[in-house]
């Protein structure tokens, strides 16, 4: 196991069991070690446990969405600026990288990036389109601890929100990479047309060798950052829906253990829906559900080398090589996971407050103009037609 | 380093399951939380094993000190 220690305690990413586990000090101490300097009083930045690094802007597939805008001429970083990179994931004792771009399957050097991130102490993975993933492009894979495929599910659901008819060459790579033996899942990207789809696309998706399902949010950032996203994104009865789905698929697709179903940060504030995930909070906590941690757990290297908050977020000034040393320091990554500290209402009285942290500071930016409570969250939904019909019962009394 | 004393359950402050290995959110494993307690029980007791038995590698990245309040507390 690595421990990384933190002012609480410690983070353990574990190696028999794939698991990230945050102990308290007592259990760090059980483990006959102790925090030093980390646990002296004064408050301290935790460096992120997980980095999305861009290793190319290129690539083929052009999907509609596109949140980094990547294109066949796409910009595609040198590998000494990409080990300098790891080289600053290392120092900040990062846990996982995570391979994107952009499609990483198309640099030559993949299998030795892979290598440089776990010589580093790093665990890789990656994600690909699926598209164009012949055997000699399998075979550098190998040295990822899982690879994701994009499938947003089988037919015309996929092309509705990638633009073209990729879901055969998607299917394929799932299936040739369960068969080569590479731990594989798939990232499913929820739009207003693929929800309604989603049990026959996780069916799919796992009958071809599929171990998990990351669902994801999806997000007005790069091609996708147009006022297309309005009529793309989930209904407001989705994402009421979301919860009770997602309860209903972990029955029936995920009793065995070999099947797991993941969401990612941007869907924690729907679950605000939920009443029974509501009143208990803790649980949320205690299973390591993450909400926003966008400069927090969370940070992303662009394609140039610079450290954002998230993927989907603009580029601080600061360099991936200095991450260490500049985590803390930098006043952009500051206000990202400062909102947290004092969101107005309705995050400042909600449950999940502690997990949600807000929800997705892309989507309000893009929607409301700031980092505001997550205009598509069911609660602030909620919320703000309360105050709206309050207002228009006001108005009414005073006319 | 001294010898390891038992590691408990209600030690384990949060347990985030899996690789994920989507490159521009970060993931969470949701299904645990409709599993039964049986299930949550086995999945805490397998980790708590772990810590058990593994071998103990620190990196020490010294996180920096800050003005603002603490975060990343789990």
């Amino acid at each position: 196991m690595i421990v990384r220690y933190e002012s609480w305690g410690a983070w353990v990413r574990l190696e028999s069991t794939a698991a990230v586990v945050a102990i308290d000090r007592e259990a760090v101490r059980a483990l006959g070690l102790d925090g030093g300097d980390t646990w002296n009083p004064g408050p301290r930045v935790s460096a992120p446990i997980e980095v999305h690094l861009a290793v190319t802007a290129r690539c083929g597939a052009g999907c509609k969405g596109c949140y980094l805008d990547a294109r066949p001429d796409g910009v595609e970083p040198g590998r000494e600026a990409l080990e300098s990179s790891l080289d600053g994931m290392r120092d900040a004792g990062v846990f996982t990288v995570a391979f994107g771009g952009g499609e990483p399957t198309t640099r030559e050097d993949i299998a030795e990036l892979a290598e440089a991130a776990r010589t580093r102490g790093l665990s890789p993975v990656l994600t690909t389109s699926g598209l164009g993933l012949s055997e000699a492009r399998i075979a550098r894979l190998h040295a990822f601890e899982q690879v994701n495929v994009s499938y947003d599910g089988a037919d015309a659901t996929y092309s509705e929100v990638r633009g073209f008819d990729g879901a055969q060459a998607a299917e394929r790579a799932i299936e040739a990479l369960a068969a080569a033996g590479v731990r594989v899942g798939v990232n499913v990207v929820l739009t207003k047309q693929s929800f309604p789809h989603l049990e026959r696309t996780l069916r799919r998706a796992r009958s071809l060798g599929a171990c998990e399902a990351q669902l994801l949010r999806y997000k007005p950032a790069g091609r996708a950052a147009t006022i297309d996203y309005l009529a793309s994104r989930l209904t407001s009865e989705q994402r009421r829906d979301f919860a009770p789905t997602l309860r209903r698929l972990s029955g029936l697709l995920c009793t065995d253990g070999d099947f797991h179903l993941r969401i990612d940060c941007a869907l924690t504030p729907l679950l605000s829906a939920d009443a029974e995930i509501m009143s208990d909070p803790a649980r949320l906590s205690r299973f390591g559900v993450f909400g926003c941690e966008a400069g927090a757990s969370l940070a992303a290297v662009t394609v140039d080398g610079h450290v954002a908050p998230c993927s989907f977020a603009p580029a601080t000034g600061l360099r991936a090589g200095n991450l260490a040393t500049g985590y803390g320091s930098d006043g952009e990554l500051a206000r990202w996971r400062s909102y947290v500290d004092a969101p107005p209402e309705p995050c400042a009285s909600c449950a999940i407050r502690g997990v949600c942290k807000g929800g997705c500071k892309v989507v309000s930016t893009f929607v409301s103009g700031g980092h505001e409570p997550d205009p598509e969250c069911p609660r602030v939904e909620s919320y703000r037609e309360a105050a709206a019909r309050s207002a228009v019962g006001f108005a009414k009394e005073c006319a | 380093m001294t010898e390891r004393g038992d590691i408990t359950e209600e030690r384990l402050r949060q347990v985030r399951l899996g690789h994920g290995a989507n490159c521009s959110s970060i993931g969470s494993v949701v299904d645990t939380l409709f599993a039964t307690a049986t299930v949550g029980a086995a999945i805490f007791a397998a980790i708590v094993a772990a810590l058990a038995t593994e071998p103990v590698r620190v990196v020490q990245p010294g996180p920096e000190e800050d003005d603002s309040e603490e975060t990343g507390e789990p």
